[in-house]
């Protein structure tokens, strides 16, 4: 598969995601829903557990850095 | 010949054979839990850089070349990893934590690559070094937490599994599904100590309810005890009220048969005490008849013996004292009635000459007033009447003066014609010839010839018998219709 296909794809915050801290995302994937551990795209922000993000970077092999996906 | 098509065939068996072995030799397929990593010969590999020098196939088969290419399966299944550690809490406390790891090989062809190099030939002790290396780390993560955060705390706990194991979980090709604290080993009794404030508070709590729902137990127990001993009391009280009614009655009856007896003594009794009486009474009746009726017989002989003297006596005495004062009351009355006669005698004859006397005199009184009064009234009506008469005579003048005359002269016309029959007053009988025509032109002579100033009336006459009838008084017949020849008038002397 092409490590580009995450980049994009949704995920629910499973683990609270802000600085400081190693959040964790559940991401679909490859017909399955596989968990990556997770870092906010921009700085300061701090996701909490239960908010749909997105992954606008993709680390391999098991890092993403998300940025949630609807202004809450 | 035929043994050379049965050879051919034999061999072509064969040879499908061999290709079939030679083909299962060379076809491989991955399970869902395995990856295949296949090395020795220069492939493009999905996913990875160049210069790998392997290829990973997951989920399908691929042909591999036996002798030239090397299969090795990766498992991808589950882990686990039983944790036993003596670590020291933020705190300081020491604890043997007792827990459980379960990772397996990640998904992604970079996770299984990063394993394959590292556990290809170690799957079995995979566990082994998980355990090490999450020993160290456990130790790290338990010495940033507390007592209480572990206890209480899953998301901090996992949180800092996460920052301490996951980038070193990722160097390895492995991912943590999930760390389980299974149990914490005490042996300070630092948690125990933990929960008896708790504890006490609980225990105090259920002392207190164990307490109040005894009071209350007692109290209904109690109260359930007083209604009984109340309701004892109002059974035994009704039960004595019984009894006591029972034993009246029972005395009652116990009496029944004294009380007879002495209420048939007492009838007894009374009935001797009235024979008793009667005896009595007839000795009494005997004795009456016996002493006292002769006595009183006697008694009354000697007092109506004594009264009939006495009455005598008295009557003798009475009759003389009767006959003495009737020869009074004779002479007395025979005297009195001598002198009344006497005295009425005169005085009836006094009165009779008095009653004379006075009768004449009021005889003559009466007679004198009555004369008086008749002459007062006649002289009063007559003026009356004469005022009247010129009063009407002036009014009537006033008014209509021939009426008047007319009037006054028809009212007096008797007079008139007596005063002008006066003429005719010598003659005795007198016949009027020529009916009233005659009488008229007669009585108008007469007139003419007694009083002044009868041209008027004589006018008036004329007037009279042309027109209406004459006034009353003259004749009836001087309508002239059916008179008769002649008639009498009778003439009056007096006036």
């Amino acid at each position: 598969m092409d490590d580009a296909s995450m980049v994009g794809l949704m995920g629910r915050v499973t683990g609270t995601v802000g600085p400081g801290l190693v959040g964790e995302v559940i991401v679909r994937v490859r017909g399955g829903a596989e968990h990556f551990l997770a870092y906010p795209a921009t700085g300061t922000v701090r996701i909490e557990r239960g908010t749909v993000v997105m992954v606008v970077e993709y680390l391999p092999p098991r890092t993403v850095y998300v940025t949630a996906a609807y202004d809450s | 010949m035929p043994m050379i098509v049965g050879v051919v065939a034999g061999v072509a068996v064969v040879a499908i054979a061999v290709l079939i072995g030679l083909f299962k030799m060379m076809w491989r397929v991955a399970e869902p839990n395995e990856a295949l990593i296949i090395s020795g010969s220069k492939h493009r590999t999905e996913g990875l850089e160049e210069g790998m020098g392997f290829r990973i196939v997951t989920g399908r088969g691929t042909l591999v070349l036996p002798g030239v290419q090397a299969v090795r399966k990766l498992s991808l299944d589950l882990n686990e990893t039983e944790l036993h550690v003596d670590c020291v809490t933020h705190q300081g406390i020491p604890l043997k934590v007792r827990g459980v790891v379960i990772f397996k090989v990640g998904d992604d062809f970079v996770s299984i690559a990063n394993a394959g190099r590292r556990f290809l030939d170690q799957q079995k002790m995979m566990s082994e070094r998980v355990h090490n290396v999450f020993a160290g780390h456990l130790r790290s993560i338990v010495g940033g937490l507390t007592v209480e955060d572990m206890i209480r705390d899953r998301e901090k706990l996992t949180g800092q599994t996460r920052a301490a194991c996951g980038t070193e979980m990722e160097k390895l090709g492995l991912i943590v599904d999930s760390l389980q604290i299974h149990e914490i080993e005490d042996p300070t009794g630092y948690i125990q100590n933990l929960a008896m404030p708790h504890a006490a508070a609980v225990q105090r709590d259920a002392r207190i309810a164990q307490a109040e729902a005894n009071r209350l137990a007692t109290e209904a127990e109690q109260q359930s005890f007083a209604r009984m001993a109340q309701a004892t009391r109002d059974s035994e009280i009704l039960q004595a009220g019984y009894q006591a009614e029972r034993d009246k009655a029972g005395a009652k009856a116990r009496q029944a048969g004294p009380l007879a007896d002495a209420a048939a003594r007492q009838e007894v009794v009374v009935q001797e005490t009235r024979v008793a009486e009667l005896e009595a009474h007839r000795r009494e009746q005997q004795l009456q008849a016996d002493v006292r009726k002769p006595a009183d017989a006697k008694a009354y002989e000697k007092r109506t013996l004594a009264e009939g003297e006495r009455d005598a006596r008295i009557s003798a005495a009475q009759a003389k004292a009767k006959e003495t004062e009737l020869a009074a009351a004779a002479e007395a009355t025979r005297v009195k009635t001598a002198a009344g006669a006497e005295a009425e005698a005169t005085k009836s004859r006094g009165s009779a000459m008095a009653a004379a006397t006075r009768a004449t005199g009021e005889a003559e009184a009466a007679a004198a007033q009555a004369r008086g009064l008749a002459d007062a009234e006649a002289t009063k009506a007559k003026g009356l009447a004469e005022a009247e008469a010129i009063k009407a005579r002036a009014s009537a003048l006033a008014e209509n003066q021939e009426a008047v005359v007319a009037q006054q002269l028809a009212e007096n016309w008797p007079e008139i014609v007596k005063a002008g029959a006066s003429a005719f007053g010598s003659v005795d009988n007198m016949v009027v010839l020529n009916g009233a025509d005659g009488m008229a032109e007669m009585l108008a002579k007469a007139l003419t010839m007694g009083g002044t100033g009868l041209g008027l009336a004589r006018q008036l006459l004329a007037s009279m018998n042309q027109n209406a009838p004459t006034p009353n008084g003259t004749s009836p017949s001087l309508n002239g219709i059916a008179a008769p020849p002649s008639q009498k008038v009778p003439v009056e002397k007096d006036v």
